[in-house]
Protein backbone atom coordinates (compact mmCIF):
# COMPACT_ATOMS: atom_id res chain seq x y z
CA UNK A 1 0.00 0.00 0.00
CA UNK A 2 0.88 3.55 -0.63
CA UNK A 3 0.07 6.76 0.06
CA UNK A 4 -1.33 7.32 -2.87
CA UNK A 5 -4.04 4.50 -1.82
CA UNK A 6 -4.22 6.16 1.63
CA UNK A 7 -4.96 9.72 2.09
CA UNK A 8 -3.91 9.62 5.53
CA UNK A 9 -0.15 9.03 4.95
CA UNK A 10 1.39 11.93 4.02
CA UNK A 11 4.87 12.69 3.19
CA UNK A 12 7.34 13.58 5.53
CA UNK A 13 7.67 17.55 7.14
CA UNK A 14 10.77 18.83 5.49
CA UNK A 15 11.82 22.10 7.37
CA UNK A 16 14.73 24.78 6.93
CA UNK A 17 17.27 25.38 9.52
CA UNK A 18 20.46 26.89 10.39
CA UNK A 19 23.32 24.42 9.27
CA UNK A 20 25.03 24.35 12.75
CA UNK A 21 24.87 20.29 14.32
CA UNK A 22 25.05 21.56 17.54
CA UNK A 23 21.53 23.73 17.22
CA UNK A 24 20.38 20.89 15.00
CA UNK A 25 20.62 18.35 18.25
CA UNK A 26 19.35 21.17 20.68
CA UNK A 27 16.55 21.22 18.47
CA UNK A 28 15.34 17.38 18.21
CA UNK A 29 16.49 17.12 21.67
CA UNK A 30 14.18 19.74 22.94
CA UNK A 31 11.71 18.13 20.86
CA UNK A 32 12.06 14.39 21.88
CA UNK A 33 12.82 13.29 18.51
CA UNK A 34 16.18 11.52 20.06
CA UNK A 35 16.19 8.72 22.45
CA UNK A 36 18.69 10.65 24.28
CA UNK A 37 22.15 10.60 22.46
CA UNK A 38 23.01 13.12 19.84
CA UNK A 39 21.25 12.35 16.24
CA UNK A 40 23.04 12.35 13.12
CA UNK A 41 21.01 15.55 11.10
CA UNK A 42 18.37 13.74 8.73
CA UNK A 43 19.46 16.04 5.68
CA UNK A 44 17.17 15.43 2.32
CA UNK A 45 20.88 14.39 0.91
CA UNK A 46 21.15 11.71 3.63
CA UNK A 47 17.90 10.42 3.85
CA UNK A 48 17.85 10.35 -0.33
CA UNK A 49 21.02 8.34 0.36
CA UNK A 50 18.76 6.06 2.25
CA UNK A 51 16.55 5.49 0.35
CA UNK A 52 18.08 4.12 -2.79
CA UNK A 53 18.48 0.61 -0.69
CA UNK A 54 15.04 0.59 0.61
CA UNK A 55 13.56 -1.96 -2.81
CA UNK A 56 10.07 -0.01 -2.25
CA UNK A 57 8.64 3.37 -2.99
CA UNK A 58 9.48 5.65 0.17
CA UNK A 59 5.89 6.75 0.41
CA UNK A 60 5.16 2.54 0.95
CA UNK A 61 3.29 2.42 4.12
CA UNK A 62 5.16 -0.43 6.13
CA UNK A 63 2.72 -0.66 9.15
CA UNK A 64 1.21 1.00 11.61
CA UNK A 65 2.93 1.08 14.56
CA UNK A 66 1.44 1.31 18.35
CA UNK A 67 0.42 2.59 20.29
CA UNK A 68 -0.40 5.65 18.29
CA UNK A 69 -0.27 3.43 15.10
CA UNK A 70 1.21 6.45 13.30
CA UNK A 71 2.35 5.19 9.75
CA UNK A 72 5.81 4.07 9.35
CA UNK A 73 6.24 5.20 5.46
CA UNK A 74 9.61 3.61 4.23
CA UNK A 75 10.36 7.25 3.65
CA UNK A 76 9.94 7.62 7.87
CA UNK A 77 11.68 4.62 8.90
CA UNK A 78 14.35 5.77 6.26
CA UNK A 79 14.46 9.15 8.30
CA UNK A 80 14.69 7.81 11.92
CA UNK A 81 17.64 5.24 10.28
CA UNK A 82 19.69 8.15 9.57
CA UNK A 83 19.38 9.94 12.77
CA UNK A 84 20.65 6.48 14.05
CA UNK A 85 23.64 6.77 12.35
CA UNK A 86 22.77 3.71 10.56
CA UNK A 87 24.81 2.60 6.52
CA UNK A 88 22.50 3.02 3.71
CA UNK A 89 22.62 -0.96 3.30
CA UNK A 90 21.05 -1.13 6.37
CA UNK A 91 17.55 0.17 5.53
CA UNK A 92 15.78 -3.61 4.10
CA UNK A 93 17.02 -4.86 7.61
CA UNK A 94 14.98 -1.97 9.43
CA UNK A 95 12.07 -2.33 7.25
CA UNK A 96 11.55 -5.95 7.94
CA UNK A 97 12.08 -5.28 11.86
CA UNK A 98 9.10 -2.94 11.50
CA UNK A 99 6.80 -4.98 10.12
CA UNK A 100 7.26 -7.84 12.53
CA UNK A 101 7.48 -6.09 15.48
CA UNK A 102 3.76 -4.34 13.81
CA UNK A 103 2.27 -7.98 13.89
CA UNK A 104 -0.41 -8.99 15.70
CA UNK A 105 0.82 -11.62 17.85
CA UNK A 106 4.17 -9.89 18.96
CA UNK A 107 1.33 -7.48 20.78
CA UNK A 108 3.62 -4.07 20.20
CA UNK A 109 0.76 -1.76 22.05
CA UNK A 110 1.26 -3.62 25.88
CA UNK A 111 5.21 -3.74 24.70
CA UNK A 112 5.30 -0.05 24.24
CA UNK A 113 3.15 1.18 26.34
CA UNK A 114 3.67 -1.48 29.59
CA UNK A 115 5.47 -0.77 32.92
CA UNK A 116 7.72 -3.69 32.23
CA UNK A 117 11.22 -2.98 31.46
CA UNK A 118 10.04 -5.21 28.06
CA UNK A 119 13.00 -4.17 25.02
CA UNK A 120 12.90 -5.00 21.51
CA UNK A 121 16.01 -7.89 20.55
CA UNK A 122 16.94 -8.05 16.95
CA UNK A 123 17.87 -10.81 16.07
CA UNK A 124 19.53 -11.63 12.05
CA UNK A 125 20.01 -15.01 10.36
CA UNK A 126 21.09 -15.14 6.92
CA UNK A 127 24.14 -14.06 4.69
CA UNK A 128 22.86 -10.21 4.55
CA UNK A 129 24.37 -10.41 8.90
CA UNK A 130 27.26 -11.55 7.32
CA UNK A 131 27.49 -8.98 4.22
CA UNK A 132 26.45 -5.85 7.09
CA UNK A 133 28.60 -7.55 9.29
CA UNK A 134 26.35 -7.82 11.99
CA UNK A 135 28.42 -9.26 14.87
CA UNK A 136 27.48 -12.80 16.28
CA UNK A 137 30.25 -13.90 18.12
CA UNK A 138 32.94 -11.59 21.18
CA UNK A 139 30.05 -8.91 23.04
CA UNK A 140 27.37 -9.79 20.36
CA UNK A 141 25.18 -8.22 23.20
CA UNK A 142 27.54 -5.20 23.72
CA UNK A 143 28.87 -2.12 22.45
CA UNK A 144 31.46 -1.94 19.13
CA UNK A 145 29.98 -3.03 16.16
CA UNK A 146 28.13 -0.67 13.78
CA UNK A 147 25.14 -1.96 12.67
CA UNK A 148 24.38 -3.96 15.77
CA UNK A 149 24.47 -0.48 17.41
CA UNK A 150 22.99 1.39 14.84
CA UNK A 151 20.05 -0.78 13.78
CA UNK A 152 19.14 -1.49 17.34
CA UNK A 153 18.56 1.94 17.78
CA UNK A 154 16.94 2.84 14.64
CA UNK A 155 14.31 0.93 15.95
CA UNK A 156 13.84 2.17 18.84
CA UNK A 157 13.66 5.59 17.61
CA UNK A 158 11.29 4.11 15.13
CA UNK A 159 9.24 2.92 17.88
CA UNK A 160 9.51 6.83 20.02
CA UNK A 161 9.03 8.96 16.96
CA UNK A 162 6.35 6.89 14.91
CA UNK A 163 4.88 4.92 17.31
CA UNK A 164 4.56 7.48 19.70
CA UNK A 165 6.08 5.98 22.80
CA UNK A 166 7.60 8.40 25.09
CA UNK A 167 8.76 7.57 28.28
CA UNK A 168 6.68 9.13 31.32
CA UNK A 169 3.68 9.55 28.49
CA UNK A 170 2.68 6.32 26.38
CA UNK A 171 5.95 4.37 27.25
CA UNK A 172 4.94 3.91 31.03
CA UNK A 173 8.11 1.65 31.93
CA UNK A 174 8.84 1.77 35.03
CA UNK A 175 12.60 1.48 35.05
CA UNK A 176 13.28 0.54 31.44
CA UNK A 177 16.28 -1.19 30.63
CA UNK A 178 19.70 -0.78 28.73
CA UNK A 179 18.46 -2.43 25.97
CA UNK A 180 15.92 0.02 24.79
CA UNK A 181 18.94 2.10 23.44
CA UNK A 182 20.15 -0.87 21.45
CA UNK A 183 19.74 -4.85 21.36
CA UNK A 184 20.48 -6.30 18.10
CA UNK A 185 22.60 -9.20 17.31
CA UNK A 186 23.16 -11.85 14.47
CA UNK A 187 22.94 -15.69 15.27
CA UNK A 188 26.70 -17.23 15.30
CA UNK A 189 25.43 -19.89 12.26
CA UNK A 190 29.71 -21.18 12.04
CA UNK A 191 29.21 -22.43 15.48
CA UNK A 192 25.77 -23.75 16.13
CA UNK A 193 25.88 -27.55 15.75
CA UNK A 194 21.88 -27.78 15.24
CA UNK A 195 19.87 -25.92 12.60
CA UNK A 196 19.93 -21.81 12.18
CA UNK A 197 16.82 -20.09 14.19
CA UNK A 198 15.28 -18.70 10.67
CA UNK A 199 15.46 -22.18 9.60
CA UNK A 200 13.85 -23.93 12.63
CA UNK A 201 11.33 -21.54 12.12
CA UNK A 202 10.43 -22.60 8.77
CA UNK A 203 12.57 -20.02 6.62
CA UNK A 204 15.70 -21.76 3.89
CA UNK A 205 19.03 -20.97 5.24
CA UNK A 206 19.88 -18.97 1.99
CA UNK A 207 17.03 -16.40 3.11
CA UNK A 208 17.99 -13.71 5.29
CA UNK A 209 15.77 -12.87 8.12
CA UNK A 210 15.53 -10.66 10.83
CA UNK A 211 13.29 -11.72 14.43
CA UNK A 212 12.14 -9.72 17.00
CA UNK A 213 11.56 -10.79 20.59
CA UNK A 214 10.68 -8.87 23.53
CA UNK A 215 12.42 -9.63 26.43
CA UNK A 216 12.31 -8.19 30.17
CA UNK A 217 16.54 -8.54 30.27
CA UNK A 218 19.39 -10.77 30.19
CA UNK A 219 20.95 -12.79 32.99
CA UNK A 220 24.11 -14.08 32.41
CA UNK A 221 24.48 -17.92 33.37
CA UNK A 222 28.31 -18.88 33.52
CA UNK A 223 29.14 -23.15 34.33
CA UNK A 224 32.00 -24.50 33.31
CA UNK A 225 30.78 -28.15 33.42
CA UNK A 226 31.40 -30.07 30.37
CA UNK A 227 28.31 -32.16 30.88
CA UNK A 228 25.26 -31.70 29.18
CA UNK A 229 22.70 -32.71 31.90
CA UNK A 230 24.39 -30.25 34.14
CA UNK A 231 24.65 -27.22 31.91
CA UNK A 232 20.48 -27.54 31.31
CA UNK A 233 20.31 -28.30 35.48
CA UNK A 234 21.94 -24.72 35.25
CA UNK A 235 19.82 -23.32 33.00
CA UNK A 236 16.63 -24.13 34.79
CA UNK A 237 17.48 -23.36 38.05
CA UNK A 238 18.32 -19.66 36.19
CA UNK A 239 14.71 -19.82 34.48
CA UNK A 240 13.10 -20.54 37.75
CA UNK A 241 12.40 -16.44 38.43
CA UNK A 242 9.13 -16.25 40.34
CA UNK A 243 8.73 -12.21 39.27
CA UNK A 244 9.27 -12.86 35.60
CA UNK A 245 5.61 -12.46 33.24
CA UNK A 246 6.59 -16.07 32.05
CA UNK A 247 5.42 -18.10 34.64
CA UNK A 248 2.13 -15.12 34.95
CA UNK A 249 1.40 -15.21 31.41
CA UNK A 250 2.80 -18.75 29.89
CA UNK A 251 5.86 -17.35 28.01
CA UNK A 252 8.16 -17.99 25.48
CA UNK A 253 11.76 -17.55 27.48
CA UNK A 254 14.66 -17.14 25.26
CA UNK A 255 18.33 -19.10 25.84
CA UNK A 256 21.23 -17.05 23.89
CA UNK A 257 23.73 -20.21 24.30
CA UNK A 258 27.41 -19.43 23.92
CA UNK A 259 29.07 -21.64 21.19
CA UNK A 260 30.89 -23.70 24.06
CA UNK A 261 27.58 -24.46 25.74
CA UNK A 262 26.17 -25.35 22.72
CA UNK A 263 28.97 -27.66 21.25
CA UNK A 264 28.65 -29.30 25.06
CA UNK A 265 25.21 -30.35 24.59
CA UNK A 266 25.32 -31.33 21.58
CA UNK A 267 28.53 -33.44 22.38
CA UNK A 268 26.26 -35.30 24.56
CA UNK A 269 23.24 -36.05 22.21
CA UNK A 270 21.02 -33.60 22.54
CA UNK A 271 19.31 -31.78 20.01
CA UNK A 272 17.11 -28.60 20.35
CA UNK A 273 13.85 -30.43 21.01
CA UNK A 274 15.51 -32.58 23.34
CA UNK A 275 16.78 -29.09 25.21
CA UNK A 276 13.04 -27.65 24.75
CA UNK A 277 11.59 -30.67 26.59
CA UNK A 278 14.16 -31.16 29.10
CA UNK A 279 14.40 -27.38 30.33
CA UNK A 280 10.32 -27.21 30.41
CA UNK A 281 10.39 -30.15 32.91
CA UNK A 282 13.03 -29.08 34.76
CA UNK A 283 11.60 -25.57 35.39
CA UNK A 284 8.37 -26.59 37.04
CA UNK A 285 8.24 -23.84 39.42
CA UNK A 286 6.10 -24.62 42.60
CA UNK A 287 2.90 -21.96 42.30
CA UNK A 288 3.43 -21.51 46.50
CA UNK A 289 6.24 -19.43 45.72
CA UNK A 290 4.19 -16.69 44.15
CA UNK A 291 2.15 -14.29 46.86
CA UNK A 292 -1.25 -14.38 46.49
CA UNK A 293 -2.08 -11.58 44.33
CA UNK A 294 0.29 -13.12 41.59
CA UNK A 295 -1.31 -16.21 41.88
CA UNK A 296 -4.77 -14.67 41.22
CA UNK A 297 -3.02 -12.67 37.88
CA UNK A 298 -1.82 -16.77 36.98
CA UNK A 299 -5.03 -18.20 37.35
CA UNK A 300 -6.73 -14.96 35.22
CA UNK A 301 -3.94 -15.32 32.40
CA UNK A 302 -3.94 -19.28 31.85
CA UNK A 303 -6.95 -20.65 33.17
CA UNK A 304 -8.07 -21.42 29.73
CA UNK A 305 -4.78 -23.64 29.67
CA UNK A 306 -4.09 -24.80 32.77
CA UNK A 307 -7.64 -24.98 34.38
CA UNK A 308 -8.38 -24.68 37.86
CA UNK A 309 -5.47 -25.31 40.02
CA UNK A 310 -3.96 -24.62 43.57
CA UNK A 311 -0.94 -23.26 45.32
CA UNK A 312 0.51 -26.84 45.47
CA UNK A 313 0.57 -26.78 41.36
CA UNK A 314 3.80 -26.88 39.85
CA UNK A 315 3.54 -24.21 36.72
CA UNK A 316 4.56 -24.81 33.73
CA UNK A 317 7.07 -21.69 32.25
CA UNK A 318 5.24 -21.31 29.02
CA UNK A 319 2.47 -23.45 27.44
CA UNK A 320 4.46 -25.82 25.38
CA UNK A 321 7.96 -27.15 25.44
CA UNK A 322 8.42 -25.77 22.57
CA UNK A 323 8.05 -22.34 23.26
CA UNK A 324 11.45 -22.16 24.64
CA UNK A 325 13.29 -20.40 22.44
CA UNK A 326 17.10 -21.05 21.45
CA UNK A 327 19.51 -19.02 19.70
CA UNK A 328 23.59 -19.21 19.00
CA UNK A 329 25.62 -16.04 19.72
CA UNK A 330 29.09 -15.05 21.21
CA UNK A 331 32.56 -16.13 21.15
CA UNK A 332 34.41 -18.45 23.10
CA UNK A 333 33.83 -18.34 26.80
CA UNK A 334 31.35 -20.50 29.39
CA UNK A 335 28.66 -18.42 29.43
CA UNK A 336 24.76 -18.11 28.09
CA UNK A 337 22.27 -15.78 28.67
CA UNK A 338 18.53 -16.44 29.80
CA UNK A 339 16.31 -13.70 28.50
CA UNK A 340 12.89 -14.17 30.05
CA UNK A 341 10.49 -12.51 27.33
CA UNK A 342 7.34 -10.09 28.02
CA UNK A 343 5.56 -12.96 28.74
CA UNK A 344 2.47 -12.10 26.63
CA UNK A 345 4.39 -11.98 23.59
CA UNK A 346 5.54 -14.12 20.75
CA UNK A 347 8.34 -13.68 18.71
CA UNK A 348 8.18 -12.68 15.03
CA UNK A 349 10.50 -13.88 11.91
CA UNK A 350 10.40 -11.47 8.70
CA UNK A 351 12.59 -12.18 5.55
CA UNK A 352 14.51 -9.26 4.69
CA UNK A 353 14.03 -7.77 1.31
CA UNK A 354 10.37 -9.15 0.11
CA UNK B 1 27.67 32.78 9.27
CA UNK B 2 26.18 29.09 8.82
CA UNK B 3 24.23 28.80 6.25
CA UNK B 4 20.72 26.57 5.89
CA UNK B 5 20.09 23.13 5.79
CA UNK B 6 16.90 20.83 4.89
CA UNK B 7 16.41 18.44 7.79
CA UNK B 8 13.18 15.74 8.25
CA UNK B 9 10.79 15.76 11.53
CA UNK B 10 11.15 12.11 11.99
CA UNK B 11 7.79 11.69 13.28
CA UNK B 12 4.70 11.11 10.49
CA UNK B 13 3.51 13.75 9.36
CA UNK B 14 -0.48 14.92 10.66
CA UNK B 15 -2.98 13.41 8.76
CA UNK B 16 -5.43 15.65 6.82
CA UNK B 17 -8.23 13.72 6.44
CA UNK B 18 -11.17 14.25 9.34
CA UNK B 19 -11.86 11.77 11.82
CA UNK B 20 -15.47 11.07 12.24
CA UNK B 21 -16.35 10.38 15.97
CA UNK B 22 -18.61 8.54 16.70
CA UNK B 23 -21.89 10.66 18.17
CA UNK B 24 -22.41 11.45 21.39
CA UNK B 25 -24.78 10.14 23.74
CA UNK B 26 -27.57 12.90 24.68
CA UNK B 27 -28.68 11.03 28.12
CA UNK B 28 -27.84 7.28 29.64
CA UNK B 29 -31.69 6.39 30.38
CA UNK B 30 -32.75 3.16 29.04
CA UNK B 31 -29.04 2.76 27.53
CA UNK B 32 -26.59 -0.36 27.38
CA UNK B 33 -23.48 0.25 29.27
CA UNK B 34 -20.51 -2.18 28.30
CA UNK B 35 -17.14 -2.13 30.60
CA UNK B 36 -13.96 -3.79 29.55
CA UNK B 37 -12.21 -4.80 32.33
CA UNK B 38 -8.49 -4.56 32.51
CA UNK B 39 -7.84 -7.37 35.05
CA UNK B 40 -5.88 -4.99 36.77
CA UNK B 41 -6.20 -5.47 40.48
CA UNK B 42 -9.57 -3.81 41.93
CA UNK B 43 -11.07 -2.84 38.71
CA UNK B 44 -13.96 -5.44 38.71
CA UNK B 45 -14.63 -3.59 42.00
CA UNK B 46 -14.94 -0.07 40.72
CA UNK B 47 -17.09 -1.24 38.29
CA UNK B 48 -19.58 -3.01 40.35
CA UNK B 49 -19.67 -0.09 41.98
CA UNK B 50 -19.91 2.19 39.03
CA UNK B 51 -22.42 -0.43 37.28
CA UNK B 52 -24.86 0.28 40.11
CA UNK B 53 -24.75 3.86 40.23
CA UNK B 54 -25.42 4.30 36.42
CA UNK B 55 -28.57 2.29 36.78
CA UNK B 56 -29.77 3.96 40.11
CA UNK B 57 -29.05 7.19 39.23
CA UNK B 58 -28.85 7.63 35.59
CA UNK B 59 -31.61 4.84 34.51
CA UNK B 60 -28.96 2.94 32.61
CA UNK B 61 -31.05 -0.56 31.32
CA UNK B 62 -28.25 -2.62 31.81
CA UNK B 63 -24.43 -2.81 31.84
CA UNK B 64 -22.10 -5.74 30.52
CA UNK B 65 -18.89 -6.27 31.95
CA UNK B 66 -16.46 -8.60 30.74
CA UNK B 67 -12.86 -8.80 31.85
CA UNK B 68 -9.60 -9.16 29.87
CA UNK B 69 -7.50 -12.36 30.52
CA UNK B 70 -4.75 -9.72 31.35
CA UNK B 71 -3.82 -6.19 31.03
CA UNK B 72 -1.64 -7.45 28.52
CA UNK B 73 -3.75 -8.85 25.94
CA UNK B 74 -6.40 -7.22 24.22
CA UNK B 75 -10.17 -7.86 24.31
CA UNK B 76 -10.77 -11.19 22.15
CA UNK B 77 -12.66 -10.84 19.39
CA UNK B 78 -16.12 -12.55 20.67
CA UNK B 79 -16.34 -9.76 23.89
CA UNK B 80 -15.71 -6.95 20.90
CA UNK B 81 -18.17 -8.40 18.98
CA UNK B 82 -20.29 -8.57 21.56
CA UNK B 83 -20.11 -5.07 23.11
CA UNK B 84 -20.42 -3.80 19.68
CA UNK B 85 -23.44 -5.55 18.93
CA UNK B 86 -25.30 -4.68 22.32
CA UNK B 87 -23.85 -1.72 23.52
CA UNK B 88 -24.97 2.08 22.91
CA UNK B 89 -21.16 3.11 25.28
CA UNK B 90 -18.61 1.23 26.47
CA UNK B 91 -16.20 2.06 28.71
CA UNK B 92 -12.38 0.26 28.67
CA UNK B 93 -11.18 0.28 32.12
CA UNK B 94 -7.37 1.01 33.40
CA UNK B 95 -7.90 0.66 37.07
CA UNK B 96 -4.81 -0.83 38.97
Amino acid sequence: MSSADNPAVRPAVLFETADDWDAINRLYRKNRWSDGLPIVPPTRERVEAMLRFAGRPRDALVARVAPAFGPATVEGIAINAVMAGCDPEYLPVLIAAVEAVSAPEFNLQAVQATTNPVAVMIILNGPLARTLEVNSTFNCLGEGYWANATLGRALRLVLRNIGGALPGDMDRATQGQPGKYTFCCAENEAENPWEPLHVERGYRADQSTVTVVGVEGTINMNTHTDKGDEVLNMFAQTMIHPPSNEYIFGGEPWLILGPEHAATLARAGYSKADIKATLWELSRMPASILPPKDLERVRNARRPELGEFGAEAMLTISPRPEDICIVVAGGPGTHSTYAPSFGMIRAVTRVVGQ
Amino acid sequence: MAGTVFLYDPRPAASESAVQLMQTLDDLAGKVVGFIDNAKPNFNHLVDDLAALLVSKYGVKSVIKRQKPAATEPATDAVLAELVGQCDLVITGSGD
